[in-house]
């Protein structure tokens, strides 16, 4: 008899943990972390400094400004002063590269990137929500800190990445760590976020990403992009126009 | 020794520039300033062909065998809310030497410049020196009616901008629409260009780009060109350039090799088309594959009559030398290979040209290699194979540039 009640209470508490989960709204929980990387914003300025580590050995430093609305953004080189004034335009899967005195945009693809582990998506702003199908997989202490962890589905095959796993803080609903797969289900990088920055939007102040580290899964490469003097802002769209990128 | 420009020309952009810069120190405005800057110094060696049928013993063209070359290329900007205002001086001074002479040209002039008012969020005003060329086309930019060598042939070379004054609506991020009313041909050039109009339309999807172009140049007939490119997935790339057009004037020469050539003015109707392809591998190199149907250019008949004619006359050769196409067959191949070019670390890239037409091959390379934070070295090497009576080894067989630029400040 006691053995039935301990399973008995086992399964009520089994399913009410069920319910908990299922009652959290996984894609809402996406879109609203989304947020706290420039996603479904009007549009957002910020500079980014990008860092690569190969084998603890700093490979490559640079300096960009970046405009970015929904899946259009530009991305202008500040340093290194040799690359000054280039500038890398996305609007959706179609991206150009242009310098001071190249004759026109050069159309460039996605596998071109920009910085070690960085691909071009990672500077601009981040719309999961969009792009992919989010379930809950769970929840985990990450760090002294409680976390969902969202199994993310691409919707269609132009995302960079086909399978994300998605860490989001329960208390703070922003993104802390993500693993992405590849098709095949190989573990391809690793990134984690922080948020020491803030936006005043909609009358609220909203913790900003101010830090993202990404990690090569294979080889002992580091790619850190620290964000700062974010400001959201409307961009016309003249400003992803081509003719304007000269 | 010859003078290209006035010399008084010598630093009038830059003091334009830095009149700029006064100007908007001295206001105390939020004017939004920055500038950059590369000075670049190189060298050039041309292995020329003596019995050339063009340029026998060079006495027709007198080009340099080899030169030296100092340039600064400046940036300038100045931005305030709506308004932005840019422009790019260049300053050259060059010595060359032949066996005929040594001489020096010197020139000074705004490459670039524009004034862009941002008058609605959708709506842009421009004016200026710009260059208009565009598509996705490596070898040449056939959906322009001002451009056809955009340079990649020789990545040292710098295109100089259009007088131009232009609207932009641009409603949203996907659609833009442009006329562009072009008051001048900018710098050192035949003023050819002076009151075109030109409408362009671009349309852009998530995997797709494209626009159509329109032009009128007094004197010729209407310009018709369009370009796009699909993104097949993140490694490839598949892309077209065309246009139907006539040309200013065009060197006609008849298959018979006993007539003269005749220079027409304006050219016939004919229709350019350029097929490409680029594949990108996981390592960030890729390969790009172009087919170019040049409608302008000779077919095997008329360019073997060509240096036939170069070859009987020295009249015929510097008429042939003066005034043929921008290239003188109908068909090409444009292979490249190149390394990903956003690594900031170094950059280098194989291009091999086939002309089909006549079975000549010319292969490039372009290589930099960063020396420090604001120092590249770099080089270009053309190495020509075929005979005198075809294109790519009608004049040189080798020719290299070594050299280094310095990112200012």
């Amino acid at each position: 008899m006691k053995l039935y009640l301990q399973w008995l209470l086992t399964a009520i508490l089994f399913l009410a943990n069920g319910q908990v989960i299922a009652e959290v709204d996984a894609q809402q929980l996406l879109k609203t972390a989304d947020h706290a990387r420039g996603g479904g914003l009007p549009g957002i300025v910020w500079e980014i400094d990008l860092t690569t580590q190969k084998n603890d050995k700093l490979t490559d430093t640079q300096r960009l400004e970046v405009r970015a609305v929904d899946d259009a953004s530009v991305a202008e080189t500040l340093e290194p002063s040799r690359f000054r004034g280039s500038k890398l335009l996305q609007v959706g899967r179609n991206m150009w590269l242009t310098r001071p005195g190249l004759s026109k945009p050069v159309p460039i693809s996605s596998r071109q990137r920009l910085s070690g582990q960085a691909s071009n998506g990672d500077i601009a702003a981040t719309n999961y929500a969009l792009d992919y199908n989010a379930s809950l997989d769970g929840e985990e202490t990450l760090d002294g800190e409680p976390c969902y962890i969202l199994e993310l589905t691409a919707r269609q095959k132009k995302v960079t990445y086909d399978r994300v796993r998605y860490w989001i803080s329960v208390s703070r609903n922003v993104g802390v760590k993500a693993e992405y797969y590849s098709l095949s289900g190989k573990l391809l990088k690793t990134a984690r976020f922080e948020y020491g920055n803030s936006i005043d939007y909609n009358g609220r102040l909203l913790p900003f990403i101010s830090m993202m580290t990404i990690r090569d899964a294979l080889i002992d490469e580091v790619t850190t992009m620290k964000f700062g003097t974010v400001e959201v802002r409307q961009i016309p769209s003249a400003e992803f126009d081509l003719g304007a990128m000269q | 020794m010859r003078e290209k420009s006035l010399v008084s020309h010598l630093g009038a952009s830059l003091l334009a520039g830095l009149c700029l810069t006064d100007s908007l120190i001295a206001a105390g405005s939020d004017w939004d300033f920055s500038w950059n800057g590369e000075i670049y110094g190189y060298m050039s060696s041309m292995d020329l062909i003596e019995d050339s049928l063009l340029n026998p013993d060079n006495q027709i063209a007198q080009l340099p065998e080899k030169s030296a070359s100092a340039e600064m290329r400046f940036n300038l900007k100045a931005e305030w809310e709506m308004l932005r205002m840019s422009m790019r001086p260049i300053l050259l001074a060059q010595e060359n030497r032949n066996e005929f002479d040594t001489w020096q040209e010197r020139d000074a002039y705004l490459s670039q410049w524009q004034i862009r008012l941002q008058a609605a969020p959708s709506l842009g005003l421009s004016g200026g020196r710009e260059v208009l060329n565009w598509g996705p086309g490596q070898f040449c930019s056939l959906a322009s009616p001002f451009y056809f060598d955009n340079g990649r042939n020789n990545p040292l070379r710098e295109l100089s901008g259009v007088d131009n004054l232009r609207l932009l609506w641009a409603p949203n991020r996907s659609q833009s629409l442009s006329a562009t009313w072009i008051t001048g041909s900018g710098h050192d050039q035949a003023d050819i260009w002076r009151d075109t109009w030109l409408l362009k339309a671009e349309g852009r999807g998530d995997e797709w780009a494209g626009g159509l172009v329109a032009s009128g140049t007094p004197g010729l007939e209407t310009f018709a060109g369009l370009y796009g490119q699909y993104t097949v997935n993140d490694a490839l790339l598949v892309y077209v350039e065309a246009s139907s057009s006539t040309l200013p004037e065009t060197l006609l020469s008849p298959s018979d090799e006993t007539q003269p050539f005749r220079l027409e003015s304006p050219s016939q109707r004919r229709t350019d088309a350029l097929l490409g392809t680029s594949y990108t591998f996981d390592s960030g190199q890729s390969l790009i594959f172009e087919y170019i149907h040049y409608g302008h250019g000779y077919d095997a008949e008329e360019a073997e009559a060509y240096f036939d004619r170069a070859e009987a006359s020295l009249l015929w050769a510097t008429q042939a030398l003066a005034f043929s196409p921008p290239i003188l067959g109908q068909d090409y191949l444009y292979l490249v290979l190149q390394s990903n070019p956003l690594e900031t670390s170094g950059y280098w890239r194989l291009m091999e040209t086939h002309n089909l037409t006549d079975h000549s091959n010319k292969l490039s390379a372009y290589g930099e290699y960063q020396v420090s934070d604001s120092i590249t070295a770099f080089a270009f090497a053309e190495i020509s194979e075929g005979g005198v009576r075809q294109e790519f080894s009608s004049l040189y067989r080798s020719a290299l540039t070594l050299g280094l630029k310095m990112a200012l400040p």
